[in-house]
């Protein structure tokens, strides 16, 4: 004979304390759920028919992987694709090659280090949309203070039209990249700065190392585990990239046939919001994913290895 | 400390000149424009400094568009994500860096992978569950997705302080009759202040920055975030620059208070939840 009205308060004091921890990761746990992981399944589902509400004659038949293979016969996708990859490969090592700089100067004691944090947070805080709007302005082709500066030192004669040239937009697009994110990367080399003791680059120094030996030698090594934290969740923003290159240029201008800055984000954008097919843009988006998950597993391994 | 010599000096002083000036030129270049009337902006060579400062340029924002709008509805909707997010990552950080729990290092991994979605990948189907849901062009609409985004940074930066809070002080605690949960309200979360704060900006900052769903679910002139406001102000063949330059200023006031205020917190609070994480 059981007596269930009793049994509850028991329950309750004796939950164990794997019990409360799993108690305390449901919210989370609901909150990814519902906004992320089913999301994700729908789109992963979806990807496997055919929706296109500007054909909604083809209705929404199962076809498959099928548009996992157009991919590889869509030109726009594949430019994209290189896209992504070429302003990726770009604006990373851009970032490292500013950011670590940065890191340096903003640990370095001096009583305009706080300025230097300041100048240092308010690239990596901004909005990427308004970085892009910002940036936009600074290479506008007509008025465009970086047009004023090269004019007035004699690099160029006349104003140079930035953002209708297809290499030239590149090239704006991963200056704007490697401002808005070189922050992110000083941040995090910063903390491994922090991290190194003293008496590590002093002993060096007391060997006879100078400081540009002593960095290579010392800092360097003492920073790769922070460094290689910053470059996965760089990677992984640089394949997702969509606001900056979308309010900055659209995409455009075109090249041949394509975008010359169009990114694998915009892509998946436009095919989904504005052709609004839903079947393909999910198959983009699953592509996506994939590729960010690979970055994933990379990190996760490489967590694994340092503990 | 011994003296440095005048070579490394100098190179310090021009890294941070360097620095400050790349770091805040950009903005200081839109502040100056945003006070530019017409004539003055189309001038090449450019004039640097505005002449007749055009104040009408921030009316203007107001009146062209309903920003103050836009700008309340950022408030709340950052505000209340923050809070909510900030809530329920302290639970589930606390339970991973302080219970005992198999598979901890499964659920942590978890977290990381839920950090890496692409929000485009989201956007249709959130779009209709959130239209099933008649949540379009509500505050819902934005503050559940971006709880949900943030979440991931916010549980790994509060992992990282928990995790370096003494055992023995909550143990403490509990002899001294407090709960589990005791403990954590009374010892826990007082001392991981810090850490809870840099949870905090992170994930405002996360959802006033947030672009491309404030797009696309809140499309309702009244019901925009300023980032999105910022965009509305370009015609269909012209770019006021100036409107749009005191629009941009108006949406990063918050943001640069922030970082001035806390810029310290910023640095030392990121940088120990970045790095263990």
């Amino acid at each position: 004979m059981t007596t269930p009205t009793p049994a509850r308060p028991r329950a309750r004091r004796t939950l164990s304390e794997e019990g409360l921890a799993l108690l305390l990761l449901l919210p989370a746990a609901l909150i990814f759920g519902a906004v992320m992981l089913y999301p994700m399944l729908t789109t992963l589902y979806n990807s496997l028919f055919v929706n296109s509400l500007t054909e909604p004659y083809l209705g929404t038949p199962f076809v498959g992987l099928k548009h996992y293979a157009d991919m590889l016969h869509d030109g726009r996708f594949l430019n994209a694709l290189r896209n992504t990859l070429v302003y990726g490969l770009l604006t990373v090592s851009g970032s490292f090659l500013i950011g670590v700089p940065m890191a340096l100067v903003a640990h370095a004691e001096s009583r305009a280090r706080w300025l230097a944090r300041v100048a240092m947070l308010l690239p990596w805080a901004m909005p990427p949309v308004i970085s892009a709007l910002i940036f936009q302005w600074l290479f506008n082709g007509q008025y465009g203070v970086v047009n004023d500066l090269l004019v007035r030192l004699h690099l160029v004669s006349s104003p140079v039209a930035f953002l209708t040239s297809p290499v030239l937009a590149g090239v704006v697009l991963v200056v704007t990249v490697v401002w808005k994110t070189s922050s992110f990367v000083a941040l995090i080399a910063l903390g491994g700065l922090q991290g190194i003791p003293q008496e590590l680059t002093e002993a060096a120094e007391v060997d006879g190392a100078g400081r540009v030996q002593s960095f290579w030698r010392v800092t360097l090594p003492m920073l790769a585990p922070a460094l290689a934290v910053a470059f996965i969740f760089r990677a992984i923003s640089a394949i997702q990239v969509f606001d900056i290159p979308y309010a900055l240029t659209g995409g455009g201008p075109t090249a041949s046939q394509y975008g010359a800055t169009e990114t694998l984000g915009i892509y998946i954008y436009r095919t989904t919001l504005e052709f609004l097919d839903f079947g393909y843009g999910a198959a983009l988006s699953v592509a996506l994913f994939a590729v960010s998950l690979a970055i994933t597993a990379l990190y996760v391994r490489f967590v694994r290895g340092d503990a | 400390m011994k003296r440095e010599a005048l070579p490394a000096r100098l190179a310090r002083y021009a890294g941070l000149i360097l620095l400050i000036v790349g770091g805040t030129f950009p903005l200081v270049w839109i502040a100056l424009t945003s006070l530019k009337s017409g004539p003055e902006l189309q001038q090449f060579p450019v004039q640097y400094l505005p002449t007749h400062p055009a104040w009408s340029n921030y009316a203007r924002v107001f009146t062209e568009q309903p920003f103050a709008t836009f700008f309340v509805n950022s408030l709340i909707v950052s505000g209340v994500s923050t809070v909510l997010c900030v809530v329920v990552a302290s639970l589930a950080a606390y339970a991973l860096a302080r219970l005992k729990l198999r598979r901890r290092n499964v659920y942590t991994t978890l977290v990381v992978v839920f950090s890496m979605f692409p929000v485009i990948s989201l956007v249709v189907p959130l779009f209709r569950i959130l239209r099933g849901a008649n949540l379009l062009n509500t505050y819902p609409a934005l503050i559940l997705p971006y709880t949900a985004l943030s979440l991931p940074v916010a549980i790994l930066v509060l992992i990282a302080f928990f995790g370096s809070i003494p055992r023995d002080l909550e143990a403490a605690a509990m002899i001294d009759g407090c709960s589990r949960l005791g403990a954590l309200r009374r010892v826990v979360v007082p001392l991981s202040a810090p850490g809870i704060v840099t949870a905090a900006l992170l994930v405002f900052v996360n959802s006033w920055n947030e672009f491309l769903l404030a797009l696309s679910f809140n499309t309702s002139r009244t019901m925009r975030t300023v980032s999105v406001g910022v965009t509305l102000y370009q015609g269909e063949f012209a770019f006021p620059w100036p409107l749009i330059s005191a629009a941009i200023v108006i949406a990063v006031v918050p943001l640069v208070l922030l970082i001035v205020l806390f810029q310290k917190r910023f640095v030392t609070g990121l940088t120990a939840g970045g790095v263990k994480a």
